[in-house]
């Protein structure tokens, strides 16, 4: 199965510490000791993950689903995403207030949320104003609107990134 | 033709450390004097600290250490290093000290004693440095606290910053204090604290999270003095 | 979705987290929020430094009084094994 990871600058995982080597197969067992294996996201996991680098990734064998992420025995990185860079995260964090500024009509009650995410959105990482804005949905609709919100993102990567959506 | 002395490969850390024991059990099954002392060196301290968990006043920790000794050499010939000498010697001290505890009148265990601190509402960081129910972003931070790996290594580890973590662990409740002594500072695995403890896994990290959380408290307030002089 | 953890409910798991026994729903939403969240990524670092500090604390030795009593019982030990 093909799935996304995210990395941090330099092929690093962010819990781990482990450096990704590109190409070659990564036992869970061995090296990458997060919980029980090599964790990925298939696409619509991916605004709960968001880093610096996005990578697609080759999972083999007992593959788990989790709610956010899928987790298997073992992982090849097959190449890097190139369109996700600085650029295209601000794009999307920018694609995220607008959606809760269009939250608002017809909600003055959502103006204090927009406000703060407004004034946070500049200072704050791709992951932190995706998590803004999902809170901001659930605020006013729930954990229905909370989804809503983070369909909305996964959507907005596949399109803007060139992704296959079955794609995991 | 000169032999070449072979180069050894450096030795991890606790490789190192177990077999200076092994060494040294060997040399004190000999009646090794120096050997005895250097053992009494590296854990004599610390069986001080341990012992006095269990029983209420330094002088009967000492004799409950001096004790321990006795019986470990009455023992050392039975002594087959499938445990470490660490945990050996401080299985026979933490036997010895329940006794002496029991004997002294101070027998509530640490498992009855246990049950109190787990049943009290306590949070690990003060409330107020989040949001507030009921406001947007309810359950936030406030205010972002401050790393402490910014910090000089000088500086987090200074004679004052260990008073303060020290302080912080004489405060705390007694299990907690003994959770925390044998898991932090004495180096032993949680199996090994609960068994000597008497604790469920369960309870031994409840107990864990809340000392380790008082001392991150008192570091922080100290750190924060510090830095505010 | 349940909401995601909050800082508040995250502090209270961190030494769960560090020994490794969260159960992995509850590890995904610890590890999705320190994603986002740099306080709370800083707060773990606290406890991780403070697990370090109280590693650090060094006994004082023995007083010499106990050290010599150690010492005497010591040879007595040897002296009377046969």
């Amino acid at each position: 199965m093909t799935a996304y990871k995210f990395l941090r600058a330099g092929r690093i995982a962010p819990f781990s510490g482990f450096e990704w080597p590109v190409g070659s197969w990564v036992e869970a067992e061995t090296r990458v000791a997060c919980g029980a294996g090599i964790h990925a996201c298939r696409v619509a996991d991916l605004p709960f993950w968001l880093l610096d680098e996005l990578w697609e990734i080759e999972l083999g064998d007992e593959i788990t689903q989790g709610a956010h992420k899928v987790v298997a025995k073992r992982g090849r990185l097959v190449r890097r995403v190139d369109a996700w860079d600085a650029e295209v995260s601000t794009e999307f964090a920018a694609a995220c207030v607008d959606r809760v500024r269009r939250l608002t009509e017809g909600r003055p009650e959502a103006e204090g949320h927009l406000a703060d995410v407004v004034a946070w959105a500049p200072h704050a990482s791709a992951a932190a104003v995706a998590s803004l804005a999902a809170r901001a949905w659930e605020a006013a609709e729930g954990g229905d609107g909370y989804d809503t919100e983070r369909t909305a993102q996964s959507a907005w990567l596949a399109g803007r990134l060139g992704l296959h959506p079955a794609g995991a | 033709m000169l032999a070449m002395p072979e180069i050894e490969a450096p030795l991890p850390e606790e490789s190192v450390a177990s077999r200076d024991d092994a060494a040294l059990v060997a040399a004190l099954r000999t009646g090794d004097e120096a050997a005895f002392t250097e053992l009494v060196g590296r854990y004599g301290g610390l069986m001080l600290r341990v012992a006095r968990l269990y029983v209420p006043t330094r002088a009967v920790a000492e004799e409950v250490v001096q004790e321990t000794w006795l019986g470990v050499l009455r023992g050392i010939g039975r002594f087959e290093g499938r445990s470490s000498l660490k945990t050996w010697l401080f299985r026979i001290l933490t036997n010895t000290a329940q006794t002496r505890a029991a004997r002294e009148g101070r027998s509530l265990p640490f498992s009855a004693l246990a049950q109190r601190e787990v049943g009290a509402d306590e949070v690990s960081v003060d409330p107020d440095r989040f949001i507030p129910q009921g406001e947007r972003w309810a359950g936030y931070w406030a205010s972002s606290p401050r790393r402490f790996d910014d910090l000089p290594e000088s500086r987090l580890m200074s004679a004052e910053t260990f008073a303060a973590a020290k302080q912080a662990i004489d405060g705390l409740p007694a299990v907690q204090r003994a959770v925390i002594t044998m898991r932090d500072i004495a180096g032993f695995d949680s199996e090994d604290v609960c068994d000597a403890l008497g604790l469920s896994a369960g309870n031994q990290r409840v107990l864990l999270h809340r000392a380790r959380s008082k001392v991150r408290v008192a570091l922080e307030r100290h750190l924060d003095e510090e830095g505010a002089a | 979705m349940a909401s995601e953890l909050s800082c508040r409910e995250l502090v209270e798991l961190v030494t769960e987290y560090v020994e490794g026994t969260l159960p992995g729903d509850e590890l995904e939403r610890f590890e999705q929020h320190l994603v986002y969240c740099g306080p709370c990524a800083t707060h773990v670092e606290q406890m991780r430094e403070t697990i370090r500090v109280t590693g650090s604390l060094r006994e004082a030795d023995l007083d010499a009084a106990v050290a010599d009593g150690l010492l005497e019982a010591f040879r007595g030990w040897r002296d009377g094994r046969s």
